[in-house]
């Protein structure tokens, strides 16, 4: 009787994403009997080996990886982002939504059943949330500090620079160099360094950005080499993915990591929170049901919220924040006739920018600029108020001398709800709040003006509005609360009603600001996994 | 490789046999003497054969011997598991522990035999083309011959494969590792009723005009029972309890592990010396052209026929021969802003897949990036008036031209 009532693991963690492996490495490290399950999608197409300009020249296969045998990118014409295009990173999206019964109605609704999930195509943006941005979260900032160092260490993140946005992303303590910088955002930088003074008044302020991507080597990780495959995915693992953190957790001989597993509900066994759904990890399909004194769950924002309404029974809708986002174009004409060089894909330089909106109090916005260069001309072309044969000449010409931004605001901005309807469906709706549309316009002409002055012009007509969801940044559906209700979880991420389940991922978090929020997810989930140990040494 | 194939001059073998030479391969036929299912013993392996192809099976209803056919089954397995060759096995999308017939539990029962020995099963859905033979030939001919086609009621969902594509797949297996010991499902990812599919054989095979004649399934199955199963086996009845029984299979994933993309049922219905393909071909030419600049290469030219017959309908849009010719033109169809009809977004859809995969080639590294090119302040300002003087000419001629020409790509409600 005694040997049913044990649980199989001490602990269960649903998904290997970010917030998966970080929640899982204190209690790893602590010995526990940890169990990791994950969609286990892995990638079948290598991203090029080749710098990206040296493969366009002479890769004769290029629109294998760059169109996909299947013409993947084709296919997904229609998608908000070309990384979502990309046939190298086609797995990390795959049947996601299909599987976990997720629909999006006008709003993009995203996650990954990939080990190491949405980090293995991710902008590796990160920030640290200020003491006032974790004003609203039921800990004190101290409590989460800590879990930013070792997340931050254990991940490698570079862009350390004295400048104006240091205390803004708070991580130098713990950052490496940042990478090169391009001719055009050198400039831009050089340019403000000489006329901040006119700029600060304005709310706007510029540095380099934050990254999870290498400056240095570290481990078998390999640092930037500028070859500029960024958005194809690089083979150097320059760019931080869970994937690395999952190789680590496998040398622990008390972690067992079990790939190709679908959760599709919680259940209760002898007192133990138990995950039921479906292997499919050795060809054949079969049922699965294994239990853990805890059970985490970090299979995604949208997954994880549907497991907890599910298990709870909860038939009411759920709020959601998501970032509204903008992308611009910058033109810098001293800067035409530049040759094409390739350089870093990602974030080179960050700005942060204050709006007044129409009520007394300022909201912030961020945003980061990233270079042209590894980025399909089509993307570009498809666009252009030209013919096409022309708009391709116009932009052989333009682009080497232009810069592309985009712009975040706090995710409270976006309404989104979550539904389960009656076949255990979740559907996602949202809508961008009232307030948005004027401040992006304030956000425009401030950002117009800014760079204006820093040598470079906002192409007219470049900045879009992205879809309510096309951020990605999908938070805040099971939110963590002083004195949590149905619906929400504790400050330990423990779900109300829901004894010994956890939620780690994105879900849990209170508010997310208009900063990079996937540093903070991880931190989150250390934190909670480091309290786990505690309550489990209690018991 | 060298390649055994049992079956080898049957509707899938012939096809099969074809296209592993023209890989490249050596191909090894298995005749009735090296192996007869109706009468099994121990078969033997010729030398250093890489895989084995096992498509033979009993077809005639009349035969059925489903002890032997499973036993020289396993003979051959056998055989080929002591050699290490590699086993790929053509079973049926009617496979399954519990299918209404032998035909389908035989395959069902091979099929086992064969994941034992880490063997490859491809199940195929309603195979059709090529040329009239197998199932697909007595269904051409009953749609020839008769002036109507059975509608059944409801109607059986089947997931059609072209007898290439499934022959390409096959030939993957060999090809790919990976795939040993796995069941894979070719076919349509969407399946179609099989009355669809006779309306196909009749409008682009036969090229005749045939009605659908209602037929409720309740009846063939009252029928079955009526004639008992002996004599409904010899007419041929029983057979067709498979095709109502038919489970859905999810193709998608093994598609893609096959890495093969399907034709559509109309350009796989359509013979050889068929216009449509070379139509589509000297679009493509046409659209590549304008967007490189250049004459573009056969290979970017073939991946845009094969992505407009997998994505889109896979028909010529009907560009005028005089643009086909002078490609320049076709900057009089391409008019930027949103389209305003249906006809004209399929266009740039279309341009812009050119443009996409006109990128996607060295070539497309010169013309989009000006790799090789001349950098440079002056070069470069001048090279972008240069195009904004050109759009503001073609714009004139646009304009001018328009109240007397609109090009018949952009024209709605025209039968292509």
């Amino acid at each position: 009787m005694t040997a049913e009532r044990t649980a199989d693991f001490d602990v269960i963690v649903v998904g290997s994403g970010p917030a998966g492996v970080s929640a899982a490495f204190p209690l790893v490290q602590a010995g526990l009997k940890v169990l990791m399950v994950d969609g286990g999608l892995e990638n079948t197409l290598s991203p090029p080996s080749q710098p990206y300009l040296d493969a366009r020249a002479t890769d004769s296969d290029q629109w294998k990886w760059m169109i996909g045998r299947d013409f993947h990118s084709l296919k997904f014409a229609d998608a908000v982002s070309p990384k979502l295009r990309a046939p190298t990173h086609s797995y990390v999206f795959e049947r996601y939504e299909k599987t976990n019964q997720v629909v999006g109605e006008n709003f993009v609704a995203l996650g990954s059943l990939a080990q190491g999930g949405l980090s293995n195509a991710w902008g590796c943006g990160v920030a640290k949330l200020s003491a006032q941005e974790l004003s609203e979260y039921p800990f004190n900032a101290g409590d989460i500090e800590s879990s930013y160092e070792t997340v931050t260490r254990r991940i490698g993140i570079s862009g350390k620079a004295t400048d104006d946005l240091t205390d803004y992303f708070g991580l130098d303590a713990w950052a490496e160099k940042p990478i090169e910088i391009d001719a055009l955002q050198s400039a831009l930088l050089v340019k403000y360094q000489t006329s901040r003074n006119k700029l600060l008044p304005n709310g706007f302020r510029l540095g380099r950005s934050r990254v999870a991507a290498l400056s240095e080597n570290k481990d078998d990780r390999k640092a930037c080499d500028l070859s500029g495959n960024c958005l194809w995915g690089c083979d150097r693992k320059a760019l931080y993915s869970a994937m690395d953190d999952l190789s680590a957790l496998k040398r622990f001989s008390n972690f067992t990591h079990h790939s190709g597993i679908i959760v599709e509900r919680i259940s209760r066994r002898n007192e133990h929170p138990c995950i039921e759904g479906q292997d499919s990890s050795s060809g054949s399909v079969g049922a699965f049901s294994i239990s853990g004194k805890k059970v985490l769950l970090a299979a995604g924002t949208l997954a994880t919220t549907r497991l907890a309404m599910m298990a709870l029974g909860i038939n009411h809708s759920l709020k959601m924040q998501a970032c509204p986002v903008a992308a611009f174009m910058l033109w810098r004409p001293r800067s035409l006739g530049l040759s094409r060089t390739a350089a870093f894909g990602l974030g080179q330089l960050s700005f942060a920018l204050s709006l007044d909106g129409n009520s007394s109090q300022t909201t912030n916005a961020f945003g980061s600029l990233f270079n042209t260069t590894g980025i399909p001309v089509s993307e570009f072309a498809k666009f252009m108020p030209l013919r096409k044969s022309l708009g391709i000449q116009f932009l052989r010409s333009l682009l080497s001398s232009c810069a592309v931004g985009n712009v975040y605001l706090p995710g409270s901005y976006t309404n989104a709800s979550l539904t389960l309807d009656a076949e255990n469906t979740l559907r996602v709706s949202g809508v961008y709040q009232e307030g948005v549309d004027a401040l992006m316009k304030e956000a425009q002409k401030k950002l117009r003006s800014s760079f204006l002055k820093l040598g470079a012009v906002m192409l007219p007509k470049s900045f879009t509005l992205s879809k309510p969801g096309g951020d990605l940044h999908h938070a805040c559906s099971l939110p963590m609360r002083r004195e949590p209700t149905i619906g929400e979880t504790n400050a330990d991420g423990e779900l109300f009603g829901l004894n010994d389940v956890y939620v780690v991922d994105g879900a849990c978090l209170t508010a997310i600001s208009e900063k990079s929020h996937t540093l903070t997810i991880m931190a989150n989930a250390d934190r909670i996994g480091r309290g786990l140990l505690f309550s489990l040494d209690r018991k | 490789m060298k390649l055994l194939i049992t079956g080898a001059t049957g509707y899938i073998g012939k096809r099969l046999v074809q296209a592993a030479k023209s890989h490249g391969h050596q191909v090894v036929v298995a005749t009735r003497a090296d192996l007869d299912l109706l009468s099994p013993r121990a078969f033997v392996m010729p030398a250093g054969i890489d895989a084995l192809f096992h498509l033979a099976a009993i077809t005639d209803a009349k035969l059925s011997n489903p002890t032997n056919e499973i036993k020289a089954a396993s003979y051959l397995f056998t055989a080929a598991a002591q050699n290490g060759a590699k086993l790929v096995f053509v079973s049926s999308q009617a496979a399954r522990e519990d299918a209404p017939t032998d035909y389908g539990r035989t395959k069902w029962q091979i099929e086992q035999l064969a994941l034992s020995v880490n063997g490859c099963v491809v199940r195929p859905g309603q195979v059709y083309g090529g040329f009239e033979s197998g199932l697909f030939g007595v269904l051409s001919t009953v749609v020839r011959k008769l002036p109507c086609y059975p509608a059944f009621l409801p109607a059986p969902k089947i997931q059609p494969i072209h007898v290439d594509d499934l022959v390409a797949a096959l030939i993957s297996c060999a090809t790919t590792s990976g795939l040993e010991s796995s069941i894979l499902n070719a076919g349509a990812e969407r399946p179609i009723s099989f009355t669809s599919f006779l309306h196909a054989i009749a409008q682009h095979w036969v090229k005749r005009t045939r009605l659908p004649l209602p037929v409720p399934v309740v009846v063939i199955r009252l029928a079955i029972a009526v004639l008992g199963t002996n004599l409904s086996k010899k007419m041929g009845l029983e057979r067709l309890t498979s095709l109502f029984d038919l489970k859905t299979m999810e193709t998608t994933e093994d598609l893609k592990r096959l890495g093969i993309s399907l034709r559509s049922l109309h350009s796989g219905m359509s013979r050889s010396g068929d216009s449509r393909r070379r139509n589509l071909a000297s679009e493509g030419r046409a659209l590549l052209h304008y967007v490189l600049g250049t004459q573009p290469d056969q290979a970017l030219i073939r991946r845009y026929v094969r992505s407009i017959e997998l994505l889109r309908d896979g028909l010529p849009l009907g560009i005028s021969a005089l643009m086909l010719k002078h490609p320049v033109l076709i900057a009089l169809l391409d008019e930027p802003g949103r389209s305003t009809s249906e006809r004209a977004a399929e266009f740039t859809w279309r341009l812009n897949a050119a443009m996409v995969f006109a990128e996607a080639s060295t070539a497309g590294g010169a013309r989009f990036l000006g790799l090789g090119n001349r950098a440079g302040f002056v070069v470069n300002a001048f090279a972008i008036s240069r195009t904004l003087v050109m759009e503001i000419v073609w714009r004139v001629v646009r304009l001018i031209s328009k109240p007397i020409y609109t090009p018949r790509v952009l024209r709605d409600k025209e039968i292509r």
